[in-house]
């Protein structure tokens, strides 16, 4: 009959001879359904962590193009290195990059209109700008996440006039390291990072570790210290670079 | 797991990884390979139910136990604070306890081990059975041994032939699968009836691979945050940036109350932004969450006592400040009602007590000056220090002699020149202390107490309970205390100008809590509830039948398996009798 057949192949197997059927029970299958469960965990975890901009724009972060990389420094988010480039979309609707401003020092004040502490550094920043922008100092408001919607009527009331660029993916707060809100990179005219500022901007007259301020606030301090290095000639670009 | 079945006797199955035959040798033999031995390790059926006991145990522990809760996990202080407390229940046993984990049972790595060797077990039984269950299904075995019919289960005999054509007539009757095959001796037959059905096994348990699964994307992938909105303020769901960042901005709460303060219901309006762009409207209650992007928003919490407050620079017109407070503490105020002499209520309300004060008596005292009285007429109100130990309410006409000065208990009343007053007694109105607001003189802190509060601006907020120290026909009034040189008092919409500065109290808003949540484990759950009922239902009310017979001309054997509760013999014996068989009317116990 040929159920005993089926019974001498099975006895056969189980003493040693390792048949396809055996293979595919004991090892494929197996390491197939740990291999489904290791997908499906990568799978979730990776999500997200895509290159690709969630929102189709092309803005976000650049590669900076070796001229405005001074010799003997290295591009990063560390003081004393060269702020990594990003191009934006500004709330007027123009495009920027970080590097079309090169020649100014600038404070890079990321920011949100949900942060409370971001609200209330904005007026000194307002004010700042205010006594500075005819020396050639920058201030750029970097929204990050929000849609013009929310920060037109914010940034009217308030009377910001600094531009405001808007990272819609949060692409360049990921490459700046964000760790909280709101966070102020004070970056030299040769784009080099001299002071990173984590926190809200306090407007009280302290003495900080900025050497040679007295009687200025925080914000005061860290403009004065990026406003007194001399900006070095950018070199032409090459013709087809 | 199920070893067998058919519950009893021996089995025909085939092919059944867990049935394999073998002897000790070969089995000593094949456990040296360690593949193998951890092959069949996870196979085997007892070592399934010890993990499945094990996991129910430290689960029933984890239940029982108190767990540590998630807002103090991750402070040392806290921590250390809580398992104290837990030394009253457990006394010495606290610290065993905790180092082995049982006060965090199920964020244990131990806990997590158990969970995949369950999930690996369960899945190596269910893929070591299905090749031998399939080929059971599809390829049954359609003849027996001649012995198989003394020992089988259920089992029925009679020493006569019936006519096989009958028999598989009654068999198809009842929707059995029947072959028949005549040999020179005898004829046989197979009957085969519900026999996918042996897949609701299976079924079952990659329900619980399910399940567990369901729990590992739960613990990786869920993500919950709750947001505290205030009307008219944006929140985002991700700190810092996020790939799938959204904004919540509130529009509208609301909340209805009975009139004994009872709430009936709460709706919140709300957009979501994502990325920047409005994304969709919602209106949300409790047991109706918003949905967007795999993401369900609740509201869980209200709050009503809040106040939007700007201050502008007067110089530049630009907003310096501009945040809803929620007042969320209470401060003391005493309720005063005063009559004329016409008995008319001139004066109801908590009286918010702005200014602080040296007096010949106290060292200090708080006080308010209330104007607007008929004639033009004002009185001041003050409380001594310490109010809780005295309970006293002075009031005081400025301007008129010391007589008409009266020191008041709660419900006390006194008359002064036409005017009665009544101290109804303290009460709590909402408050709060703020830093950061632009204060002349620059302390940067204020304190706000709000009267005359009611809930919602609209017919869904009706209702007596937000009866906070105010009057019925009032609008919310907002006092900032700590301005120089005085503090002030705003009606919605009010604003004041002091030392460059403009106050606004541009309205009463309310909160509410929304919680933003993704779980995607919750289709797994479903689809694991689905397939252990499904299982569970085949496996108890549709099980495989399956029936052998053997015809010669003297006797009529047949055998059958089904479930151990059912009772398959007496079937047998009916199907005897249908086929023609000369079977008694009587059952016979035949096992």
């Amino acid at each position: 009959m040929s159920e005993s057949t089926d019974t001498s192949r099975d006895l056969s197997s189980t003493a040693g001879r390792f048949n396809t059927r055996v293979l595919l029970r004991r090892v494929v299958y197996p390491i197939a359904a740990v291999a489904a469960i290791i997908g499906v965990i990568w799978w979730i975890e990776s999500r997200g962590d895509d290159d690709v901009s969630p929102t189709g724009f092309e803005y976000g972060v650049r590669d900076i193009d070796s001229r405005f990389v001074p010799d003997g420094f290295e591009v990063g988010t560390d003081a004393g290195q060269v702020a990594p480039d990003f191009e934006l979309e500004q709330l007027g609707g123009d495009v920027s990059r970080l590097t079309d401003f090169r020649g100014s020092p600038v404070v890079l004040n990321f920011w949100a209109t949900w942060c409370r502490p971001c609200r209330e550094e904005i007026p000194q920043l307002v004010a700042e700008y205010a006594k500075h922008k005819d020396d050639g100092l920058l201030v750029i408001g970097l929204n990050l996440q929000e849609g013009r919607d929310l920060i037109s009527p914010f940034a009217e009331e308030r009377g910001i006039d600094y531009p405001i660029l808007i990272d819609r993916d949060g692409d360049v707060g990921d490459a700046y390291r964000l760790l909280g809100l709101p966070t102020t990179y004070f970056i030299d005219a040769n784009g080099v990072i001299v002071s990173i500022f984590r926190g809200p901007l306090e407007d009280k007259v302290e003495d900080t570790n900025v050497q040679g301020a007295i009687g200025q606030t925080e914000l005061q301090q860290r403009i004065a210290e990026i406003m007194a290095i001399e900006a070095q000639p950018v070199p032409e670009a090459n013709d087809g670079s | 797991m199920e070893a067998n079945p058919v519950g009893q006797g021996p089995s025909l199955d085939r092919g059944r990884a867990g049935a394999l035959p073998h002897n000790g040798w070969t089995r000593t033999v094949s456990l040296i390979n360690p593949l193998r031995a951890v092959w069949w390790l996870f196979t085997n059926v007892r070592f399934a139910i010890v993990l499945l006991a094990l996991l129910a145990t430290v689960s029933l522990v984890g239940v029982l136990v108190p767990q540590m809760p998630a807002t103090v996990k991750g402070d040392e202080m806290l921590e250390r604070a809580w398992l104290e407390n837990q030394r009253g229940s457990f006394g010495f046993l606290t610290d065993s306890m905790d180092a082995i984990g049982l006060f965090e049972v199920f964020s244990q790595r131990w806990f997590a081990f158990l969970l995949a060797v369950t999930v690996v077990s369960t899945g190596a039984y269910v893929v070591s059975r299905f090749p031998g269950i399939w080929s059971n299904i599809r390829k049954p075995r359609k003849q027996v041994p001649d012995r198989y019919f003394e020992m089988a289960p259920h089992r029925f005999a009679i020493d006569s032939a019936i006519d096989g054509e009958r028999l598989e007539a009654a068999l198809r009757a009842k929707r059995y699968k029947v072959s028949r095959t005549a040999e020179s001796d005898a004829t046989y037959l197979f009957a085969d009836r519900f026999q996918y059905a042996q897949l609701g096994t299976l079924l079952t348990h990659a329900a619980i691979i399910v399940f567990i699964l369901s729990a590992v994307v739960q613990r990786v992938d869920a993500y919950d945050s709750p947001l505290f909105l205030a009307e008219g303020s944006t929140l985002p769901v991700f700190a810092v940036s996020n790939p799938n960042q959204m904004q919540v901005t509130l529009e509208n709460a609301y909340a209805q109350f009975a009139p004994d303060g009872r709430p009936i219901d709460y709706r919140a309006d709300f957009i979501i932004y994502d990325r920047g762009e409005e994304a969709k409207r919602c209106s949300s209650t409790v047991n109706s969450p918003c949905s967007y992007n795999g993401y369900r928003f609740y509201q869980e919490a209200y709050f009503g006592y809040g106040a939007t407050v700007s201050v502008r620079d007067t110089a530049t017109g630009n907003i310096l400040y501009q945040e809803t407070l929620a007042l969320s503490s209470q401060n003391p105020s005493p309720r005063v009602k005063v009559t004329d002499a016409s008995g008319t209520v001139v004066f109801d309300r908590a009286v918010v007590l702005t200014d602080i004060f040296e007096t010949d008596e106290e060292a200090v005292a708080v006080a308010a000056a209330y104007a607007g009285l008929p004639g033009g007429r004002a009185l001041t109100f003050w409380i001594p220090e310490n109010p809780q130990a005295d309970d006293k309410l002075v009031v005081f006409e400025p301007g008129s002699d010391d007589t008409a000065r009266a020191t008041l208990a709660a419900g006390e009343s006194a008359t002064t020149r036409g005017l009665t007053v009544e101290y109804i007694g303290l009460e709590g109105i909402p408050a709060s202390a703020a830093d950061g607001i632009p204060v002349p003189g620059g302390s940067k802190s204020a304190l706000f107490e709000m009267t005359n509060v009611a809930f919602g601006t609209d017919e869904t907020s009706s209702g007596d309970y937000a009866d906070a120290g105010g009057s019925d026909d009032a609008d919310p009034t907002l006092a900032i205390i700590g301005l120089d040189p005085e503090a002030i008092s705003l009606q919605e919409g009010e604003r004041a100008r002091i030392g460059g500065y403009e106050y606004t109290f541009e309205r009463q808003a309310e909160f509410v809590g929304i919680d933003v949540r993704r779980d995607r484990s919750d289709m797994l759950v479903w689809i694991g509830a689905f397939a252990i009922v499904v299982g569970l239902a085949i496996t108890f009310w549709v099980p495989r039948r399956r029936l052998w017979a053997k015809i010669t001309a003297d006797r009529t054997s047949l055998a059958g398996q089904a479930p151990s509760h059912a009772n398959y013999s007496r079937n047998l014996r009916e199907l005897v009798r249908e086929a023609g068989g000369n079977v008694p009317e009587e059952p016979e116990d035949d096992d």
